[in-house]
């Protein structure tokens, strides 16, 4: 029985949430002259993409770049920052047994960095790839092995992916990889071999997220903290430490809300309109009354991966110059070291100091998770002292930051799961779920907010469909969003007995690959010419009434037997037929290899420069 | 070599036929135009047999105008009879596609 306070509030939209999406549906709600009440469970906002200050330290969950190929979101981000951004210059390298390798990599740079005896392994391996690949191209390790040779994969790919995703290389299915070359657009591919000045088709110069990146100077909470601060000068409030436990419902509409703060002390909210961006599985069972079993069987099977990262404050000005280093070593558990003063110098107080962020992935049930802070901070220590990126001694202070559900797992049961829950979830006239978590889907900060840009025109009748975010390629293809896909890889399962799916970009040449039919190029020039000497000569036959004609009869010195009678033109027809077919035959099969030929050139080298960029999607 | 699927290419006969139009009528204005400018003797004696198929044509300036005509009209017409014979045998050959 409820016994808190009880609010009515003035507005009649209530969202759950103030990470990204959630704000961004309050800002676009704004626009549309709509007040609302974010409700937020934590004291800060932004959610995964907050930026949290410790004594002056600033340091997000992860590293957050600002990329986006939405122009609406780079509208959005560029009002609500009033265009405070920096660009920088992005340096990440990876960490291997002590030396730094380029990245995206470098044949040259890795052999040096692997030295003569390692180098000549990794060339016998790779050379084994080559002439003899495994047949079965089924798990990630397969697929990459087979493009740079196992003892490669075993450096470069096989620990980070497996410190990421917790899941060993030979159990994810190969698709994951082959999903990095799905997208490759071959016309670009085609322009870049003849045009490299790093321009776009109307001479912009290219930012790619490889090489260069967006970042609000006091990291992305400044952006949410800007969103909250808008939001509450035009009415629409965030309140903090408002935890979302019980979500009415009636006849499917949602009626109020109860939330509980960090006292216990419950508050309810009513409305007309619901938008949430809590976890689905989370929503699905506060939901009062209860959905049916077999929706809550489906929102128990969701699963995430979490995430926790040290920060350590070391009293030197400078410690290494990447924003991110990739851990590969596979003696240490951090998977990606993040240096925080890299990505904005404002993210430190002093200039002399520096923080590292050390990140850790891991399940909730791993023993790490439910370490102290100050033994996950001396394992930080430790591990870094190891890789010999510092001394223990220069390490000021240290503080830890734990993200339940950063990542949203792609199992063999989610999609199935998430479209049941979808369903049920559409029964709901003025209840909405958005964000990263909210559909279970492994997007970005600008899809999550498209998704609250979305919910917001909803709520003005408007059919908007938050679930076609970020499949955009899939909902062409199908007419109809599926639950799958994101803005990263996220590995699956290896299907059981289903080959690796084809690569798009085969498909892609496929259809732009169109050869000449050799054959019938061939017949139809045969035809037309032998037919064309026949009526020729025929014609001349007629006309003149005699024979010996000179005007054609010279062609007797290339055709034997060709005379300007009737079997003369008769065999004209035939030997120019002949001649003429296997002439336009010849080019058109030269045409044809020509072209395969540059084809498989650019493929393959768009693969290889895919495939170096393959840790950014982990 | 990587090998890679492809789809057949069909012509259009309309399009091959303008290409065939415009090589055969500047082929012939050309041929004429050298010759004359070459000039000598019996200027353009083999050409000028084209009259044979081709009436009013001849290797001289008006004749170079006409001949035009006439190649692009040949061109066109083995350009679009090219065209429809190998749509037709592509057809045949790929009935599914
Ligand atoms: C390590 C890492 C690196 C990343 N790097 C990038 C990057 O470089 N660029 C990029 O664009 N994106 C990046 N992302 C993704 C980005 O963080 C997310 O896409 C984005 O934060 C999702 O926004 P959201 O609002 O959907 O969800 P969230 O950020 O999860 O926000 C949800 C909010 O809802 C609140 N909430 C949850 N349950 C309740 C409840 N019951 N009651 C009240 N409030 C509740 C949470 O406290 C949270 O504040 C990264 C993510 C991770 C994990």
């Amino acid at each position: 029985m409820f016994n808190g306070i009880e609010k009515n509030t003035p507005d009649s939209n209530i969202i759950i949430g103030a990470g990204p999406a959630g704000l961004t549906a309050g800002y676009e709600l704004s626009k549309l002259g709509q007040k609302s009440t974010i409700l937020e469970a934590d004291k800060l906002v932004g959610g995964i993409s907050r930026t949290v200050n410790y004594n002056g330290y600033r340091f997000d969950i992860g590293g957050h770049r600002f990329f986006s190929k939405v122009p609406y979101v780079n509208e959005l981000w560029n009002e609500i920052l009033d265009g405070q951004f920096l660009e920088r210059s992005r340096l990440s390298r990876i960490h291997y047994h002590n030396h730094f390798f380029d990245y995206p990599l470098k044949i040259s740079n890795a052999l040096v960095g692997l030295g003569p005896v390692e180098s000549f392994l990794v060339g016998l391996s790779y050379a084994k790839s080559k002439f003899s690949p495994t047949d079965e191209e089924k798990t990630f390790e397969q697929w990459i092995s087979n493009r740079f040779g196992t003892r490669l994969f075993n450096i470069f790919f096989k620990n980070y992916t497996e410190k990421v995703w917790g899941i060993p290389c030979n159990e994810i299915s190969a698709d994951w990889a082959a999903q990095r070359i799905k997208n490759l657009s071959l016309s670009e591919a085609i322009r870049n071999a003849f045009v490299s000045n790093g321009t776009t088709k109307s001479g912009e110069k290219i930012t790619s997220l490889i090489d260069k990146f967006h970042y609000p100077n006091l990291g992305p909470g400044m952006m949410w903290e800007a969103c909250e601060g808008i939001l509450n000068d035009f009415g629409s409030p965030t309140l903090k430490q408002q935890f979302v436990n019980r979500i009415f419902h009636k006849n499917g509409r949602v009626s109020h809300i109860l939330t509980k703060n960090t006292r216990n002390e419950a508050t309810e909210y009513s409305g007309s309109n619901f938008i949430s961006t809590m976890p689905l599985k989370e929503l699905i069972f506060s939901l009062d009354p209860a959905p049916p079993d077999e929706i809550l069987k489906a929102a128990k099977l969701l699963r995430y991966r979490d995430y926790l990262t040290v920060v350590l404050m070391i009293d030197r000005p400078h410690v290494f110059p990447d924003n991110w280093i990739y851990i590969h070593t596979p003696e240490v558990k951090m998977g990606r070291i993040q240096n925080y003063k890299n990505w904005s110098p404002d993210m430190v107080p002093d200039s002399s100091k520096t923080s590292l962020g050390l990140e850790y992935f891991l399940w909730e049930k791993d023993e790490e998770w439910t370490w102290e802070d100050s033994r996950l901070i001396e394992l930080g220590i430790n591990e870094c002292a190891a890789l010999n990126l510092i001394q223990k001694n220069e390490v000021l202070e240290g503080t830890v930051v734990r993200m339940k559900k950063a990542y949203p797992v792609y199992d063999s049961n989610y999609h199935h799961c998430v479209e049941l829950l979808r369903q049920y979830m559409g029964t709901f006239e003025n209840l909405q779920t958005i964000g990263r978590n909210g559909l279970h889907r492994y997007n970005n900060q600008d899809h999550s907010m498209l998704t609250g840009v979305y919910a917001a025109r909803n709520t003005e009748q408007l059919e908007y469909d938050v679930w076609a975010v970020n499949t955009e390629q899939e909902y062409h293809e199908t007419d109809k969003a599926t639950a799958k896909t994101g803005d990263r890889l996220v590995p699956t399962k290896i299907p059981e007995e289903t080959p690796a799916d084809g690569f798009n970009l085969e498909k892609k040449l496929k259809e732009q690959l169109k050869l000449i039919d050799s054959f019938a190029m061939g017949s139809a020039v045969g035809l037309v010419s032998g037919f064309l000497l026949f009526f020729a000569t025929i014609l001349l036959i007629i006309k003149s009434g005699q024979q010996n004609n000179p005007t054609l009869a010279l062609l007797s010195n290339f055709l034997p037997g060709y005379k300007d009678t009737l079997p003369g033109a008769l065999i004209g027809l035939f030997e120019v037929g002949i001649g003429s077919f296997s002439i336009a035959y010849l080019i058109s099969s030269l045409m044809n290899w020509t072209f395969t030929l540059y084809l498989s050139i650019i493929k393959r080298n768009s693969e290889i420069e895919e495939n170096k960029t393959i840790l950014d999607k982990v | 070599m990587n090998e890679i699927t492809h789809a057949v290419i069909r012509m259009k006969a309309g399009v091959l036929a303008f290409v065939f139009a415009l090589l055969g009528g500047f082929s012939l204005f050309i041929m004429t135009v050298l010759l004359l400018l070459k000039g000598g003797q019996n200027v353009g004696y083999h050409l000028n047999l084209l009259s044979n198929f081709y009436w009013g044509y001849e290797v001289t300036w008006f004749g170079s105008i006409v001949g035009f005509f006439y190649g692009a009209l040949t061109g066109w017409a083995i350009g679009w009879i090219i065209g429809v014979i190998y749509n037709f045998i592509v057809t045949s050959r790929n009935p599914q596609s």
